[in-house]
């Protein structure tokens, strides 16, 4: 191993535009690299390349490039193999795109059987709508990579914390820089962070800098929609006078509030991610969910027990926006960039007494049952 | 482990500390304990550390700081008259205006830097008094190698003295020194002129070992190498001695001169640098200068390991109970340190601090042991460097870039101290056991050269900004976070 150790070498500093500058191999690099280097005189002809993150920008654009933004590796659909229900499935669509195809095909030439200019203006729609299908399409599918994107970028930041692996967390922060890098509200953090790209600073403390810079303002904001989410649902569970219209307003509550910290951590994530982000924030619930009941919400639970006693229906609208908030964090772990490694996950103590003391007042306010019934 | 303090000394150890835990209750008061050999960075560390809390330097891992709850920093009136004042704004001019190291220490000082600030919690905000005065001791390296000497008696560090001479990396240094050993007759009529020439031949011998070349450092008594105003006393004039086993000194002989001189050398110069300075530390920081016994080869290495070993069993970590804390001052958070990390690319800092991790094992143990918090961390209070990377025969060289100081050398080549150059010091080995066992002699595959202080940028109002530096916050985070939390 020893046969290529490397001398202390001193350089000129000055870049000289040399035929030297080219780049070698990074698998030549990387080979030299595994080897021990010791002393090397040299004379001071090579080129000097002062750039501290040199391979930051190496990683970032590797991240960049194929793996994150590839849609083709992210959405796996679930394997369920075929079955014969689903050949059928697949033969009807078929036989009725063909349907719908036949209808436009016979309606475009009745059109010009009958005026010209009729024909050429169906002909447009049909043009239109096409079009209108495919951008659709590309940005559903856009839109399902950039969560996958996500999620990964959330996998790699973990590993990369508990590594401490500097290059690695330099990648990830990129990453996350550039997430964030057309949105005006986390200039300052972008900022911040960006003093700190020369200086030495370990993996773990990278990603701490980060969270808290970059990540935490958008925390704020996230906590405050899910807050608001739900106060309007307690507030409409105490006030209306059916429970299907709670349960329909619950889900449709929830469903926006989802969308809304998506959008807010990394972009609008369309009609399919929607979807599949539903699902996974639901999955992330039952296993999550246990938990935070186990952790504080209890002795929450016991202490207000008396605001809910005070009345049904308000503490019927406290439950239900507490489900709301348990769905929003739950969102919020699914949408974060990074998990939550050096801040604090927001537990559910920190809403409920808000939302209690809002319920309580605004129970008071639209005059409804008052604390007689105790 | 010898013990190296008496009952009475506890005693006066416990009242010191109840008296300023009485006080700490309207103007909590931190001794951080700045340690370390000779050159390896201490002074700078201090002043490093001022400049940035007082100027509002770049520290966003020091979590108070980065929170904004820090509202200022002062320089204050320091509690021990007797102790001269550490002199911050000159080290601070010959860093800044003149790029240049602060000369070393030659005598105790210390500082006292108060930091106001508002604590997270409304409890404390409410109660606590919001501001933190942390006293900063300096002192000359040298001092620190004179604490081991305390546990032992003078015939145990004779025996110890002439066995370290033989090692191989000492072997032509102490040459002249034992042959004028073998040719005393410890148990002769004492004589003073035999005795002053026997301690400055012996004194040679420490400095020679000291040279850059060799670097090694255990070289106590440390006052030899840095006499001050004792010069010339008899407390300074002694040596060891070839004595035979379990013999006594006789009356009026050689050796009772010598075993009486040292005996008084750890009595007026020891003791009291222990006792005012060393048992009443609340947070330390072990500053260790590794590179330095790097480039002279594993012996300065193994050395330096000695050395480090010897002076921390001085030390007395523990963990602070509210109630114990009253009597007893006890060290409960320990930073060891790896200085000047930017004199190497930081790819290596990992095996810098896990060569350091292996310097000062004992001394983690021990102190683990004791409850204490212990970290090692690489670090630059000021980062004379930048970095980069060089294409040198087909691969990439991660090279540092800064202005090395006039005399250094790589190879053939001589720095001026005033051009701009790219030094790669050769790679830390992986094996941190080949740093410490490996082959004494043989050309060492590292040259770490030294670099002159860095120029402040300054931005285009002309306000220089703060000293760069390299995980000097996390440090500060660790040894003083939770008193400002």
């Amino acid at each position: 191993m020893s046969e290529s150790p490397r001398k202390p070498a001193v350089f000129n500093v000055k870049p000289e535009q040399d035929a030297d500058s080219d780049p070698r191999s990074s698998a030549k690099a990387k080979a030299k690299e595994a080897s021990p280097r010791s002393p090397v005189a040299v004379s001071p002809k090579a080129v000097v390349e002062i750039a501290p993150e040199e391979d930051a920008q190496r990683l970032v654009s590797e991240a960049f490039s194929v793996d994150t933004m590839d849609p083709s590796n992210s959405a796996k659909p679930r394997s369920n193999g075929f079955s014969l229900l689903k050949i059928a499935g697949v033969a009807f669509a078929g036989l009725v795109s063909l349907a719908i195809g036949l209808a436009i095909d016979s309606l475009i030439r009745d059109l010009f059987a009958r005026w010209e200019w009729l024909g050429w203006a169906a002909l447009g729609l049909t043009g239109v709508f096409l079009l209108g299908v495919l951008f659709w399409i590309i940005n559903e599918i856009r839109a399902i990579s950039r969560i996958s994107a996500i999620t990964k970028l959330r996998d790699r930041a973990r590993d990369a914390y508990e590594q401490n692996n500097l290059k690695e967390t330099i990648a990830v922060s990129k990453s996350v820089v550039g997430l964030y890098a057309n949105r005006a509200d986390t200039a300052r953090g972008r900022s911040e962070l960006a003093k700190h790209d020369t200086e030495i600073i370990d993996g773990s403390d990278r990603i701490k800098l980060l969270e808290r810079e970059l990540l935490s303002p958008i925390d704020a904001q996230a906590q405050t929609l899910i807050l608001s989410a739900a106060k309007r649902v307690s507030v409409v569970t105490a006030v209306s006078p059916r429970a299907l219209i709670d349960v329909g307003y619950v889900l449709a509550e929830n469903a926006r509030l989802i969308r809304a910290l998506a959008e807010l951590y990394g972009g609008k994530p369309g009609y399919f991610g929607m979807i599949r982000l539903f699902r996974n924030v639901v999955g992330h619930l039952a296993v999550t969910g246990s938990i935070a009941i186990g952790e504080n919400l209890m002795q929450q639970v016991v202490g207000h027990g008396l605001a809910a006693r005070l009345s049904a229906r308000l503490g019927e609208g406290v439950v239900n926006g507490l489900l709301t908030v348990r769905i929003g964090i739950s969102a919020m772990d699914l949408c974060r960039p990074v998990p939550f490694l050096t801040l604090e996950r927001p537990g559910m103590g920190r809403f409920l007494s808000e939302l209690v003391s809002f319920s309580q007042s605004s129970d008071e306010n639209d005059g409804g049952s008052k604390p007689e019934n105790n | 482990m010898t013990k190296i303090t008496t009952l009475a000394d506890d005693a006066g150890i416990a009242f010191e500390t109840l008296l300023s835990s009485v006080s700490d209750l309207w103007s909590p008061s931190l001794r951080l304990g700045v340690t370390g050999l000779s050159r390896a960075g201490k002074t700078v560390f201090i002043t490093a550390l001022v400049h940035n809390l007082v100027h509002g330097g770049r520290l966003p891992l020091f979590g108070a700081y980065a929170n904004q709850r820090l509202t200022g920093a002062k320089l204050e009136p320091q509690p021990d008259d007797g102790v001269p004042r550490f002199d911050y704004e000159s080290h601070l001019h010959d860093l800044v205006e003149e790029r240049i190291w602060p000369q070393s220490t030659r005598s105790i000082s210390e500082l006292r830097l108060t930091i106001d600030y508002e604590s997270a919690s409304a409890w404390s905000r409410r109660f606590g008094p919001g501001r933190l005065s942390i006293d900063l001791v300096d002192y000359p390296g040298e001092w620190l190698l004179d604490l081991p000497l305390l546990g032992k008696s003078y015939a145990e560090w004779s025996a110890e003295a002439l066995d370290l001479a033989v090692q191989p990396a000492r072997l032509s240094l102490s040459d002249a020194w034992r042959g004028q050993v073998e040719k005393i007759d410890a148990t002769a009529e004492q004589d003073e002129s035999v005795a002053r020439d026997l301690a400055s031949t012996f004194t040679d011998y420490l400095r020679a070992c000291r040279a850059d070349n060799t670097a090694l450092s255990t070289l106590p008594p440390g006052r030899f190498l840095l006499p001050g105003d004792l010069e010339g006393s008899p407390a300074l004039t002694f040596a060891p001695l070839k004595i035979e086993n379990g013999q006594s000194a006789a009356k009026d002989s050689f050796h009772a001169m010598m075993e009486r001189r040292f005996e008084s050398y750890k009595s007026i110069v020891v003791k009291p640098f222990f006792r005012d300075h060393f048992a009443r530390i609340d947070r330390q920081i072990v500053l260790v200068d590794a590179l330095q016994a790097l480039n002279a080869g594993p012996g300065a290495v193994a050395d330096l390991k000695t050395a480090l070993a010897d002076i921390l069993k001085c030390f007395r970590p523990g963990g602070a109970s509210w109630l114990t804390s009253w009597f007893s001052s006890r060290t409960d958070k320990i930073l060891f340190a790896a200085t000047k990390a930017d004199h190497l690319h930081h790819s290596d800092h990992d095996r810098l601090e896990s060569l350091l991790r292996e310097l000062v094992r004992e001394a983690v143990e021990h102190a683990q042991f004791n409850d204490a918090s212990v970290d090692v961390a690489a670090l630059a209070a000021v980062r004379a460097t930048r970095e980069g990377t060089v294409q040198h025969d087909g691969s990439e060289l991660p090279v540092i870039l800064g202005v090395p100081m006039k005399g250094e050398r790589i190879a053939e080549t001589k720095f001026d101290g005033k051009t701009e150059s790219a030094v790669f010091p050769g790679d830390l080995p992986k094996n941190t056991g080949s740093m410490i066992e490996g082959p004494t002699n043989g050309s060492s595959n590292l040259n770490f050269v030294r670099f002159r202080p860095p120029a402040l940028e300054e931005t285009d109002d002309g306000v220089s900004l703060s000293l760069p530096h390299i995980r000097l916050d996390r440090a500060l985070e660790f040894l003083i976070g939770d008193r400002l939390a």
